[in-house]
């Protein structure tokens, strides 16, 4: 029988007074995937999540959250997720030991073994007070915290953030392990590397709506692509600006030309083919700039 | 809920012994200084006389101010009300709203607790710990009692204080509801610990001055027997007084049941109102 998804919601809406943060937020995460959820600050990122585990209230729309309604059944949703909130925020008296301990009684069910095992992959030393911690190390906390019961759904909103390289790569890896062991993963960043790098699918929201729901590979293919082409001899290519989706980024008359394209690439190529190419080149375009591509060009087509 | 009652306790334990203990030594002294006064009521007397009755209105009935419960009333237990309201709205307010102005509350309510055991933890953790303020002001004045000549048993002191707690009990309640309806806990205590004075000043003047009896009828001190309640409790009247603070706390309940939780930067600071129900 299949499972229903991890998360729907269908038409959300969210508003603080006349801010109207969500505008019909549609989106469905798979269970056992990895979606990540990028947007600018204030898209409504952090507004949607907060809507999945009934800590705000949606002015309209459905949300489901592993088959449950959030809103009806908090409890049996929350005690199925993991979450990181966006600003981390514990009692600053507590030891990190005891700030544990009591995230975990009022859990329950979690082995402590395994939160020192996170911990100590982390690298978290449990015996200072949070008071005296580092940002990354909070962050750290933060990280154990929400995986420390083996949740079904990880909610994550920045998860890396103010972690130093190395442990965000354990951060990573954790969630990527928690992904191998059944657990789906949505969540927030701004850091599009890593999105790229773990995310199966990505989610753009921009300004209270999804603007884009797609798989991280064909994200970052499918836009701009920039081409660097060197001839033998120096050449008018001002015929390769007329292809459809080129745009020249240097003079089209000389020995070099870079141009970027959008779109595929064969009628480029062929038109390429008509001069003595020495050496072409095309860069991949990383997730972000298919992000800033995506986000520059939604912004001159609305003005 | 066991889980959050005891940690809510543990919080609060630091203030629970500072007042209480600091209310203990007070009463005991205050007790204790009875017996002193005792051989000198006529020239006390004398000495009151001078004062404007508007001033000696707010230490209680001069012509049972050497009386045990006008004594009580005068020396301690009737600014008592008003000090130690002001650790009820303090504790009140900021029960639930100081960790989400703080940015803990997302977090918390994120695991699995129902808000209403979340709640019902709290507000239970609450009313230990002014149980305990008033427990240990007594024994405070209990102590000071065999030196003293007030004539009275450990249970007729007690009953002053079952007044006080009730009054203190309507303080928090007014103060968690406030919290729950307007935009920050600064703002909540600050209208409660008006509201507070005001029924404090009202109640006082309105001995010397019978036009404000009406409005002292709505202040929570009119029914605040302060010492006098070692002649007898008035149940009513504390019934009464814990009456409204349990309708100030399940009013503050239904607010916290339909509430959005606020984080900084979210946009909803300057916007408390209430999500639309379910």
């Amino acid at each position: 029988m299949n499972q229903p998804a991890a998360i729907v919601t269908q038409q959300l809406t969210k508003s603080y007074g006349p801010v109207r943060a969500l505008k019909g937020v549609d989106l469905e995460v798979r269970r056992g995937e990895i979606m990540g959820f990028l947007g600018p600050n204030g898209a409504g990122k952090t507004t949607t999540i907060r809507c999945l585990l009934d800590l705000i209230r949606p002015d309209g729309g459905t949300v489901r959250v592993l088959g449950l309604d959030p809103q009806a059944q908090p409890e049996a949703v929350r005690a199925c997720c993991g979450y990181l909130p966006g600003e981390l925020h514990l009692e600053a008296g507590l030891t990190v030991e005891s700030a544990l301990r009591y995230l975990g009684r009022l859990r329950g069910g979690v082995e402590w073994p395994h939160v020192l095992q996170l911990a100590k992959r982390l690298d978290l030393d449990l015996k200072p007070q949070i008071k005296n911690l580092s940002k990354g190390n909070k962050q750290k906390v933060g990280v154990v915290q929400a995986l420390m019961h083996r949740p079904e759904l990880l909610l994550l909103d920045e998860p890396t953030s103010g972690l130093d390289p190395l442990m965000r790569r354990e951060v990573l890896r954790l969630i990527g392990e928690a992904r191998d062991d059944g657990a789906t993963v949505f969540f927030s960043s701004h850091v599009m590397s890593e999105v790229q790098e773990i995310a199966e699918r990505v989610a753009i929201i921009r300004a209270g709506t999804v603007v884009e729901v797609a798989a991280t590979t064909d994200l970052a293919g499918r836009t701009l692509r920039r081409v660097a082409i060197r001839f033998r001899e120096a050449v008018d290519a001002s015929a390769l600006g007329r292809v459809a989706g080129v745009t020249l980024l240097s003079s089209p008359v000389g020995a070099a030309l870079q141009l970027q394209i959008e779109g595929e690439m064969d009628e480029l190529i062929k038109a390429i083919a008509a001069f003595p190419v020495r050496d072409l080149e095309v860069e991949r375009p990383s997730l972000e700039d298919a992000f800033v591509a995506y986000y520059g060009a939604r912004e001159s087509e609305g003005g | 809920m066991g889980t959050i009652f005891r940690h809510t306790l543990s919080r609060m334990w630091a203030q629970v012994l500072g007042w209480g203990l600091s209310f203990a030594a007070l009463g005991w002294f205050s007790v204790w200084g009875y017996g002193a006064l005792a051989g000198q009521t006529a020239q006390m007397a004398e000495l009151l006389k001078a004062y404007p009755p508007e001033v000696l209105a707010f230490f209680g009935s001069v012509e049972q101010m050497f009386t045990p419960g006008g004594y009580l009333d005068s020396v301690f237990l009737s600014y008592s009300g008003l000090l130690l309201g002001v650790l009820a709205i303090l504790l009140g307010s900021g029960l639930l709203v100081s960790d989400e102005e703080a940015g803990r509350l997302d977090l918390i309510q994120a695991y699995p607790v129902s808000r209403t055991a979340l709640f019902a933890g709290r507000v239970a953790a609450l009313v230990v710990a002014l149980v305990a303020v008033v427990a240990l002001t007594w024994a405070g004045c209990a102590l000071g009692l065999p030196g003293s000549r007030l004539g009275i048993g450990l249970g007729a002191l007690a009953l002053p204080f079952v007044s006080l707690l009730a009054l203190l009990a309507l303080a928090a309640g007014l103060a968690l509801v406030l919290s729950m309806a307007l935009p920050s806990r600064s703002l909540a205590a600050t209208v409660a610990a008006i509201v507070l004075v005001a029924g404090y000043t009202v109640r006082s003047l309105a001995r010397v001055n019978d036009g404000l009896a009406a409005v002292a009828r709505l202040s929570p001190f009119n029914y605040f027997q302060s010492g006098y309640a070692v002649d007898g409790l008035n149940w009513a009247w504390c019934g009464g007084l814990l009456a409204v603070g349990a309708v100030f706390t399940v009013l503050a309940w239904w607010a916290y049941q339909r509430r959005d939780l606020r984080v900084a930067g979210e946009g909803s600071w300057r916007l408390p109102g209430m999500a639309r129900g379910r």
